[in-house]
Parts: C-alpha cells; sequence; structure tokens
C-alpha cells in the first residue's frame, strides 16, 4: 500500500466528516462528524511518519495524544450537550440563535 | 511676631471666622448669626483701633510678611501685613462703617427670610475689605480684590429670586471684570519685570532711579488703573454703580462708603508713588475723573428714585477723590475718601429709615407719608446732604477744600474751574433730594404698590430695630461733624513735607466754593423747597436733556448697540459652530459607527454551521490564493 492510498482515505473521512458538521443538525451527530475529521488527522500523521522513514515513533505519540484529546473533547461537550437540553430542551442547532445580530 | 502683626491677623480673621461660623452652622438661626456677626466685627474694630492707636499715631511703618512656596528664594508669593497709617486708618473706616451697618441691618432686614444669610455676607464683606486694605503683597491685593468683588455681587442680588437684583448683580460682577482684568495684567506684569509683589519693593521700583523703566511704569500704571476705574465706577465704567441699588440699602452704604468703590481710590493712594511716577496716566486719569464727577452730577440732578441720588453722587464724589490723587494730593484724596465713607454711609442709612417705612424708594412717595415723623432720618439726611454738599462745619466742606486746594496746585485752570462747578452741581443735588424727600408733597399714586424694597414690606421693624436703626444714623451723623477735622492729622502722616491747608484758612478758593454752594443750595430751595415750588429742576425742563440724563448719558445704549451686540453676534457664531460643526462631527462618527454596525449585525445568523460554512469558505480561498502564490514563485 503506498503513502497515498492512506492519504486518500484520510481524505475521504476528513470530507464526510466536513460533511457532517455542517450538513447535521444535532449537535451530537456534530460532534461524531468533529471526531471522524479528527480521526482523519490522525491517519494522515501515522501514515506519513511511519512511510516517509524517520522517527515513527513521534508519528504514533502525536496521534496517542490526539485521541486522548478527542476524548476530553468529546466528554466536555457531551456535557454541554446535557446542560443545553436540560436549558432549552432541544439539542438542534438551528434552535441555539440567541446569538443572531 | 509684635502686637501690630497680631492685631492686624485679628482684625481679618475675626470678621472670616464669623462669616465661616454664620454660613456654615447659623443660616437657620437668625439672632444668633447676627450676634455672631456682630461680635466678629466688633473684634476687627477694636483691633483696627488699636491699629490706628499704635501704629498711625506714631506714623510707623510696619511690613510683616511669610514667604509662601518658596522658590528660588524669591518673595512673589509672600503673604502677610504692611501697617502704615494709610492702611490702619482704612482699617479702622471699614471697621466702622461695617459695624454700623451690621447694627442697622439687625432691624432692616428684621423678618427676611435670608437674614442669617445676609449677615454671613456682610461678614465676607468686612473680611475681604480688611484684607484688601491690610494687603502687603499685590497678589494679596488681587485675591481680596476678587473676594470683595463677589462679597458685592453676593449682597447686590441678595434678592435674587426677583429679576432685576439678580440682573443687577451680574452687571456689577461683569463690568467690574472688565476692568480686573486690567488689573491682572498689571500685576503680572510686575511681577515678570521684578519678580516680586510686595508694596514698599513695587514703590520702590517705580522711583526715579529705580528697577523698573518709565515705560513699565507707565504701562504697569494704566493697567492697574483699569481696575481702579472698573471698581471705584468711573469713566467708561460707571453704569453699574446706579443698577447696585436693587440690593438692600444697608448694603449699598456699605458698598458706597468704605468698601467696593473705595477699592479703586484706596488702591491708587496705596500705590500713589508708582502712579505719580506716569504723568501720562495721571493726566488722563485727571481729566476722566473730572468728567466723570460732572457727568455724575448732571444724571444725580435728576433722578427720581432717593438710591440713585446717591448712587450718582457716590460716582461723582469718587471722582473728586481720584482728581485730587491724579493732581498729587495723595492726602487730601485719601481724606476725603474717610469723610466720605462717613457721609455717604449716613446718607444711605438715613434714606434706609425712609424707605423702611416708605416702603418706596421714590421720593414723591417718601414725601407724601409724613417723612418728617422719622426723626432720626430727618437728622441723618440734612445732616449727610449738608456734608456732601459742602457745608462749613460738615465734614465734607474740609475734604472737598483739600481737594480744592490739591487741584489748584497740580492740575490745569480748566480742570479748577470744572471741579468749582462740580462743587456747586454737588450742593444743588444734594438739597434737591433733601427738599423732595422732606417737603411733604403730593404722591405720584395713591396707595404704594408694595415698592422695590419687599421684604421691608414684609417685616414691620419692631421698635428695637428701629431703634438700632436710629442710633447708627445718629452717631453717623455725630461722626460727619467731627472727621472733618482729620485732615492735618491725616496730612502730616500720608504726605510728610507737602503743603496742606489749614482746615479754617479762608482764601479766595474756598470763599467761591463756599459762594458756588450756596448758590446750589439756593437754586434748590427756589425750585424745590420753598413754598408752591414748582418742583421740577431746570435740567428737567428740557425733556431731552432730562431723559439723555436719567439713562445714563445713553452709555449703557451705546453698550448695547456695540459692545453687547458684537458679543451677542459672536456667542450666536460659535454656538452654531458648536451645535452644527462640533457637535455635527461627534454625532457623525456615532451614527456611522451604529449604522456600520447594524449592517455588519446581518452577518450574524445566529447559526453556528453558517459561521462554520462562511470560515470554510475562506480558509479555500485563502489556501487557493496562497497555492497560486507559491505556484508564482
Amino acid at each position: 500500500m503506498t503513502l497515498h492510498a492512506y492519504l486518500f482515505v484520510a481524505l475521504v473521512l476528513f470530507c464526510v466528516g466536513l460533511y457532517g458538521l455542517i450538513e447535521r443538525r444535532s449537535l451530537v451527530a456534530m460532534l461524531i462528524s468533529l471526531e471522524l475529521m479528527l480521526a482523519a488527522v490522525s491517519l494522515n500523521v501515522v501514515a506519513i511518519t511511519s512511510l516517509r522513514g524517520g522517527a515513527s515513533s513521534v508519528g504514533q505519540v502525536v496521534a496517542l495524544i490526539l485521541i486522548g484529546v478527542a476524548a476530553a473533547e468529546g466528554a466536555i461537550a457531551l456535557s454541554l450537550f446535557v446542560a443545553i437540553q436540560r436549558e432549552v430542551q432541544s439539542i438542534n442547532v438551528e434552535h441555539l440563535s440567541e446569538l443572531k445580530g | 511676631m509684635t502686637g501690630a502683626t497680631l492685631a492686624a491677623l485679628l482684625a481679618q480673621g475675626a470678621p472670616l471666622l464669623a462669616c465661616a461660623a454664620v454660613l456654615l452652622a447659623l443660616r437657620a438661626r437668625p439672632r444668633l448669626a447676627a450676634g455672631v456677626a456682630i461680635l466678629g466685627m466688633a473684634v476687627s474694630f477694636a483691633a483696627a483701633g488699636w491699629l490706628a492707636v499704635t501704629v498711625a499715631a506714631p506714623a510707623r511703618h510696619l511690613l510683616a510678611q511669610w514667604p509662601f512656596l518658596p522658590v528660588d528664594a524669591s518673595h512673589a508669593l509672600a503673604f502677610g501685613v504692611l501697617l502704615d497709617p494709610l492702611s490702619t486708618v482704612m482699617a479702622l473706616v471699614v471697621a466702622t462703617v461695617t459695624l454700623a451697618v451690621m447694627i442697622y441691618s439687625t432691624g432692616y432686614m428684621a423678618g427676611d427670610p435670608g437674614f442669617g444669610r445676609y449677615f454671613g455676607f456682610l461678614a465676607l464683606f468686612g473680611w475681604a475689605m480688611q484684607g484688601l486694605v491690610l494687603a502687603a503683597n499685590l497678589l494679596q491685593t488681587l485675591v481680596f480684590w476678587e473676594l470683595v468683588g463677589l462679597a458685592s455681587f453676593l449682597l447686590i442680588g441678595f434678592w435674587f429670586d426677583r429679576p432685576a437684583p439678580a440682573a443687577a448683580a451680574r452687571k456689577a460682577f461683569l463690568m467690574t471684570r472688565v476692568g480686573d482684568v486690567g488689573f491682572l495684567l498689571g500685576v503680572l506684569l510686575l511681577i515678570r519685570a521684578l519678580g516680586l509683589a510686595t508694596i514698599p519693593d513695587v514703590v520702590a521700583a517705580a522711583a526715579p532711579g529705580g528697577a523698573l523703566t518709565a515705560r513699565q511704569v507707565t504701562i504697569a500704571a494704566a493697567l492697574l488703573l483699569m481696575g481702579v476705574i472698573g471698581k471705584s465706577a468711573q469713566g467708561p465704567l460707571f453704569t453699574w454703580l446706579p443698577d447696585a441699588m436693587e440690593g438692600p440699602t444697608p448694603v449699598s452704604a456699605l458698598l458706597h462708603s468704605a468698601t467696593m468703590v473705595a477699592a479703586g481710590v484706596y488702591l491708587v493712594a496705596r500705590l500713589h508713588p508708582l502712579f505719580m511716577a506716569a504723568p501720562a496716566v495721571m493726566h488722563v486719569l485727571l481729566w476722566m475723573s473730572v468728567v466723570t464727577a460732572l457727568a455724575a452730577a448732571t444724571m444725580a440732578m435728576v433722578a427720581s428714585d432717593i438710591k440713585r441720588v446717591l448712587a450718582y453722587s457716590s460716582i461723582s464724589q469718587l471722582g473728586y477723590m481720584l482728581m485730587a490723587l491724579a493732581a498729587g494730593g495723595a492726602a487730601a484724596g485719601f481724606f476725603h475718601l474717610v469723610t466720605h465713607a462717613g457721609f455717604k454711609a449716613l446718607l444711605f442709612l438715613a434714606a434706609g429709615v425712609f424707605i423702611h417705612h416708605a416702603h418706596s424708594n421714590e421720593m414723591a412717595e417718601i414725601s407724601a407719608r409724613a417723612p418728617r415723623s422719622q426723626r432720626a432720618g430727618v437728622i441723618g439726611l440734612v445732616a449727610g446732604s449738608a456734608a456732601l454738599a459742602g457745608i462749613i462745619p460738615f465734614a465734607g466742606y474740609f475734604s472737598k477744600e483739600a481737594i480744592l486746594a490739591a487741584v489748584g496746585t497740580g492740575g490745569s485752570r480748566t480742570v479748577l474751574a470744572l471741579a468749582y462747578l462740580g462743587a456747586g452741581l454737588t450742593a444743588y443735588y444734594a438739597f434737591r433730594m433733601v427738599f423732595l424727600t422732606l417737603v411733604p408733597g403730593v404722591a405720584a399714586h395713591g396707595a404704594a404698590d408694595g415698592g422695590p424694597e419687599g421684604p421691608a414690606a414684609r417685616g414691620q421693624g419692631t421698635s428695637a430695630g428701629d431703634r438700632a436703626m436710629d442710633v447708627t444714623v445718629l452717631a453717623l451723623a455725630a461722626l460727619t461733624l467731627v472727621l472733618g477735622y482729620l485732615g492735618p492729622w491725616l496730612a502730616v502722616r500720608l504726605a510728610p513735607g507737602a503743603a496742606f491747608v489749614p482746615p479754617f484758612a479762608f482764601g479766595g478758593g474756598s470763599a467761591a466754593a463756599l459762594a458756588l454752594v450756596a448758590a446750589g443750595v439756593a437754586l434748590a430751595w427756589w425750585e424745590f423747597g420753598r413754598r408752591g415750588a414748582p418742583r421740577i429742576g431746570f435740567l428737567e425742563r428740557v425733556p431731552a436733556v432730562a431723559r439723555f440724563c436719567a439713562d445714563n448719558w445713553y452709555l449703557d445704549r451705546l453698550y448695547r448697540a456695540t459692545v453687547i451686540r458684537w458679543a451677542g453676534a459672536l456667542s450666536r457664531a460659535a454656538h452654531w459652530n458648536d451645535r452644527t460643526v462640533v457637535d455635527g462631527a461627534t454625532d457623525g462618527i456615532a451614527s456611522a459607527t451604529v449604522g456600520g454596525g447594524r449592517l455588519l449585525a446581518l452577518l450574524q445568523s445566529g447559526y453556528v454551521q453558517v459561521y462554520l460554512a462562511i470560515a470554510l469558505t475562506l480558509v479555500a480561498a485563502l489556501a487557493y490564493v496562497l497555492a497560486g502564490l507559491g505556484g508564482a514563485r
């Protein structure tokens, strides 16, 4: 497998995540899409560092950190969603437009 | 600190303490306020009297001063007291008149709702004037000069809820301010040239061979003189004084005799050597004061309001004082200031007795209301008028003789002739006032409509108050008989070595003056006093002349048509500039900001995914541009 195949998969993942982030109206679905985009980035980092020679461990460490960050982000985001749900009885982003100018 | 210095500080400090106590704590307790103010002034009177005995009698000269914020050992800011015969005698005069006015006011102002405030202001006036008189430094003089102006503003506008007194107070304040600008510039010029403003040093520097050049002396004298003509209501700046009659009558007595207007004359006497070192300025002053004295006399000859007659006579007499000073007679001018303080206070207080009972300032009204039942008032008015006219045993005769002698030696023949003419006119208008007031006539309109002296009508004086007024008037009347003999005593101390005519030396001059005075009195009797008199003066027979004189020689109209109109146009232009240009600019910036915000707010849809899409588009555009740039490289 060449590097290009990895990069292509990552690109697809990223675009799917981006589409989901813009298209889905549920906050939870948007969070899932965001996680997909993060996964695409992790895949890129790991693929590039291990297939282009050099210190592949650096890429693995970065990927692990990214996973940790994603987990923390997920925890915070989900707790926010719960709070929002309690406040406005909805997690549909179309109902969350208090900052309209 | 010597006893004299301490006494001088006490003379200033006691009225200040009284003023602070009355205005801060005792305004709601009128009797106590009056008591405290009178006590403070009495202490000042005692201190001034002691000073007159210990400093003026042996003709000592003392200067005590303390540097304030000493900057490179300069004494420009040194405050202290200057004690010599001039200042101590003046301090005694100020204290006497202020005390007399305060005692009189307990009767005159009884029942006025602002009784406590009134006494606080009187004490403020006393303090300011004592500070001015005893000041050792021109800067100090300037401070108290302005305080005197403030006090007279407050007292002229004492009944500020009525439009006329409020306008008169504003006018007095603004017109004297015109002159005060010159005074301030003069003091600054002296400080710049000398580095100090201590009065004896300034006088020494102005002497020939002193630190000041002749040019500097002339400019400084001219500038200081501006302050004097504003304060002493001379020349073009006199019109505030007749309007100042809107204040309570005792205030007029104070304002016209020993304080405020006297401040200008006192300053000239204080700095007399400096002014004499500028002969051109003195020449102008001589002519201006002669013209003012005669002009004010013609105005007094047609006025129908007793207080206005007295106001014009004050302007005229101040003209006489400045005339003597300009002609070189320091002692004569100051002597007239002292005697005038006595008889003018007396005249106003006597007029106040009538006004208090007739509830009107109009002489026709007063004469219709049994004026002769007010014994003290009659005595005071006649004695004061005799002194004003210069009839022989009264104080005014001696000081006017001294002035005419000084003008005879120092002035030209024309000026002397005009001064004699003024003496005759003075006798005429003084006795016109006496006859119009005291000879019973028919009131112009039957029932008095309250008159301008409302509070007098409100507070029917108690018998104790009336007694206070009568006692003050009688005491001052006695004083007019005594003060005239002070002349030689003052002359020896103020102008040692100068020739001074002794009081009873009858020469051709005094005979001519007495003849003119007699003629003036006789004419007044013929026109106003005799049975079946027409009660119309010779000036009043020509309506145009009467209007001209009654309207301040149309000076107020002239000012209204020129200075006030120009100032009005200028301020309207400034108003337009402020409203349209300055406000327009700031309002424009503000509304542009608001409008811009409104426009930008349209971008804020509130939907997070729209923001995301926008961010994404922008990032894509940026990436495209950067890629293009990279390709170009």
